[in-house]
């Protein structure tokens, strides 16, 4: 691939119109469908590029994610491109077959809008929903804003489709904040798009008429574990291809993320790190720079890649900083917020010992305006 | 079109390989044997959990001997959907895209997925082999088992009058819908090489002995399958949406009239699933049959 950096249009879009873009310019081969607030609007945008014929793709509207994501499966096996979006209960709903196609090693990419699970009935954003789906086999990216997301959407076609890896993909951006918040997005042409892209002409699993192949048939044991073994060794290997991806993308397109897994935002040394994804992660940016102008020494390192997850990174960066705040907006009941978790997991195999301080916040669209994040921070701080 | 019993003894392709894992007796696989057998290279499988994912083995002593893709219980009608389309956009619709699964997803778990299917008109067929119970999980009672049948969750027999899911998908405006036994093997494979050749959703029920389920004698199969056309359980016909019409196969055209049906306990007799039949579950059952036929009678 040549080095360029395109042209861009600068565009006012939701979050949700940019996923919509960004699959648009990827030219799946099937799209299959079902609404969900607050993901609907990338379907519906889809929908309407089909019937323009704007989109060459055979657009399945079904009758429910399970579905969705079934009929997504069918056409991965068949070595076509393939999206779909979903959001909270639908995630749920798809169950089986989000790990039916993690662990079957399917290129799919699928954004969420993270939104809470009921009961109580809400719309609003936290990110119980994807990170139930932590052990799925899927690669997990938090996204920020909306440039991140039409940015990793696009990423995404390459990382999963990538014969060594085969893994699906699943980008992941806040309900409203993300979805139904209008923002400038650089806007990259149709064309350099897809150039970037490229066709999926190589694909990782193709079911064929002339070589007949059993997919997910029986196994024993043996077999089993093997198979689950390369799972984890793909997802070792994607951690590669992110950094590479993020690095291509930059010479590409001039934006990158941190270096795919990871973004360190503020100093490289501080007396507290602030630890978290998503939106909050972009919030944090702000109240580091307030904290800052206090007199304050806090940064922060934010979690882009969730699975797989960044290990090396996390405990490099602990080893020079002094006080860690994660902040989750998720939890695993009876125990805690899962990034919180695993951070202190990290933490303590690699025998650093950075104290780890947790909050759980802005579950079930709860705000967490800059101010909370700086004020909880302070108090941390104090202690 | 019409497929003779010479035509039987020449399958073009050997689907289902020796060492398979299905029982002795198993309809299920006989009607694989031949109706896959039927359509040569040109399909492609998508089975959802059911004794199918079973008996056609794995590994190097897998037994298919067409591409198949394993499915969660209710996820194959959509994922036929998803590779359909695939191959639609790929520049190949000659390759037909065929479910192959029992009652428990086609008539219960499964059955919101195959309407969907239905409803958008994808060019699949579903064939539903039923034995009328979960056979893979040891026999409990399905949507599709027979009145006074005892299964593992009905030991004093089911109660509940079967799913009539052949008339569920003509009232969902399927392209075509078949009944078909293993007994008439020739009707059987007729229907669904006729089915595989039209465009849009078609969906074929057959009546596949299971004799571990059934506690039969695996050499009763195909008697007994002959014997539920005979005593008008299992009433053969076909449903072309285009002429809105339902044709009795000629099996079961002697049964249509009432006087000329052998007693259900000729039937129920050689199976231990409904052989101790009370006098009132067998009453039950010939009412449900009647009402299955007096369905049936308003498409003729």
């Amino acid at each position: 691939m040549t080095k360029l950096v395109v042209q861009f249009d600068k565009k006012s879009m939701t979050g949700n119109d940019a996923a919509a873009y960004a699959a648009l310019y990827a030219k799946p081969k099937v799209i299959a469908v079902y609404p969900i607030t607050p993901q609907t609007t990338i379907i519906e945008k889809l929908s309407q590029y089909v019937d323009e014929g704007k989109l060459d793709a055979e657009f399945v509207i079904v009758e429910s994610e399970h579905s969705a994501l079934a009929a997504c499966m069918g056409a991965a096996w068949s070595g076509v491109r393939t999206f779909t979006a979903t959001s909270s209960q639908g995630l749920l709903y798809m169950a089986e077959n989000v790990f039916w196609s993690g662990y079957g090693r399917l290129p799919i990419v699928m954004p969420v809008v993270n939104r809470c699970l009921a009961p109580g009935w809400s719309i609003y954003q936290d990110l119980q929903d994807s990170m139930a789906f932590r052990d799925a086999g899927w690669i997990q990216i938090y996204t920020k804003n909306n440039q991140e997301v039409f940015d990793t959407v696009l990423q995404g076609f390459r990382i999963a489709e990538d014969k060594k890896i085969a893994l699906p993909f699943m980008p992941c951006l806040d309900g409203f904040v993300i979805s139904h918040t209008t923002a400038q997005v650089n806007l990259p042409n149709a064309e350099d798009s897809f150039n970037f892209v490229g066709e999926y002409s190589d694909p990782v699993i193709e079911v064929d008429t002339e070589n007949p192949w059993i997919f997910g048939g029986l196994v024993g044991p043996e077999k089993f574990n093997k198979d689950r073994k390369d799972l984890m060794e793909a997802m070792e290997r994607a951690k590669k291809k992110i950094v590479n991806m993020n690095k291509e993308f930059g010479e590409y397109f001039g934006r990158t993320y941190g270096n795919g897994l990871v973004e360190v935002y503020g100093d490289d040394v501080a007396d507290l790190t602030i630890v978290s994804m998503g939106t909050i992660a972009e919030e944090t940016q702000d109240a580091v720079d307030l904290l800052k102008e206090e007199g304050l020494s806090v940064n922060e390192l934010r979690i882009r890649t969730f699975r797989p997850f960044p290990e090396k990174d996390i405990a490099e960066f602990a080893k020079k900083n002094n006080k860690f705040l994660v902040i989750d907006r998720s939890v695993s009941f009876g125990h805690d917020g899962q990034l919180r978790i695993e951070t202190e997991a990290v933490l303590k195999r690699n025998n650093i010992d950075t104290p780890v301080e947790g909050r759980i916040m802005g579950l079930g669209g709860e705000d967490v305006p800059y101010t909370k994040i700086t004020a909880t921070a302070k108090e941390v701080l104090k202690e | 079109m019409k497929v003779t019993q010479k035509d039987l003894l020449n399958i073009p392709k050997k689907a289902l390989l020796k060492g398979h894992f299905a029982c002795a007796g198993c309809g299920s696989a006989l009607a694989f044997r031949h109706a896959i057998g039927s359509v040569a290279d040109k399909v492609i499988l998508v089975v959802p959990a059911s004794c199918a994912s079973v008996y056609q083995g794995g590994g190097k002593g897998a037994s298919f001997n067409v591409p198949t893709i394993n499915t969660a219980f209710a996820a194959s009608d959509a994922v036929a959907s998803g590779v359909q389309r695939a191959m639609k956009m790929k520049g190949k619709e000659d390759v037909k895209v065929v479910v192959w699964g029992g009652d428990g997803s086609g008539a219960d778990i499964g059955i919101a997925t195959e309407i969907g299917a239905c409803d958008r008109q994808e060019n699949i067929l579903h064939v539903m082999y039923s034995n009328n119970v979960y056979g893979n999980t040891g026999g409990q009672r399905s949507g599709d088992t027979m009145i006074g049948a005892i299964t593992a969750t009905t030991p004093q027999g089911n109660t509940t009058p079967r799913k009539m899911v052949p008339f569920i998908l003509m009232a969902n405006n399927a392209r075509y819908v078949a009944t078909a036994t293993v007994a008439y093997m020739e009707d059987l494979v007729t229907k669904f090489k006729k089915a595989i050749s039209m465009e849009g959703f078609k969906f074929m029920q057959i009546d596949s002995p299971c004799p571990p389920n059934w506690r039969s004698d695996s050499a009763d199969s195909i008697k007994i399958a002959r014997l539920a056309v005979q005593t008008g359980i299992w009433p053969l016909f076909e449903w072309d949406r285009d002429t809105g019409q339902a044709i009795i196969s000629r099996p079961s055209q002697k049964y249509v009239d009432k006087e000329n049906r052998l007693p259900i306990t000729d039937w129920s007799s050689l199976q231990g699933r409904t052989k101790s039949m009370t006098k009132e579950q067998l009453q039950n059952l010939e009412f449900d049959t009647d009402r299955q036929w007096s369905f049936l009678k308003k498409f003729l």
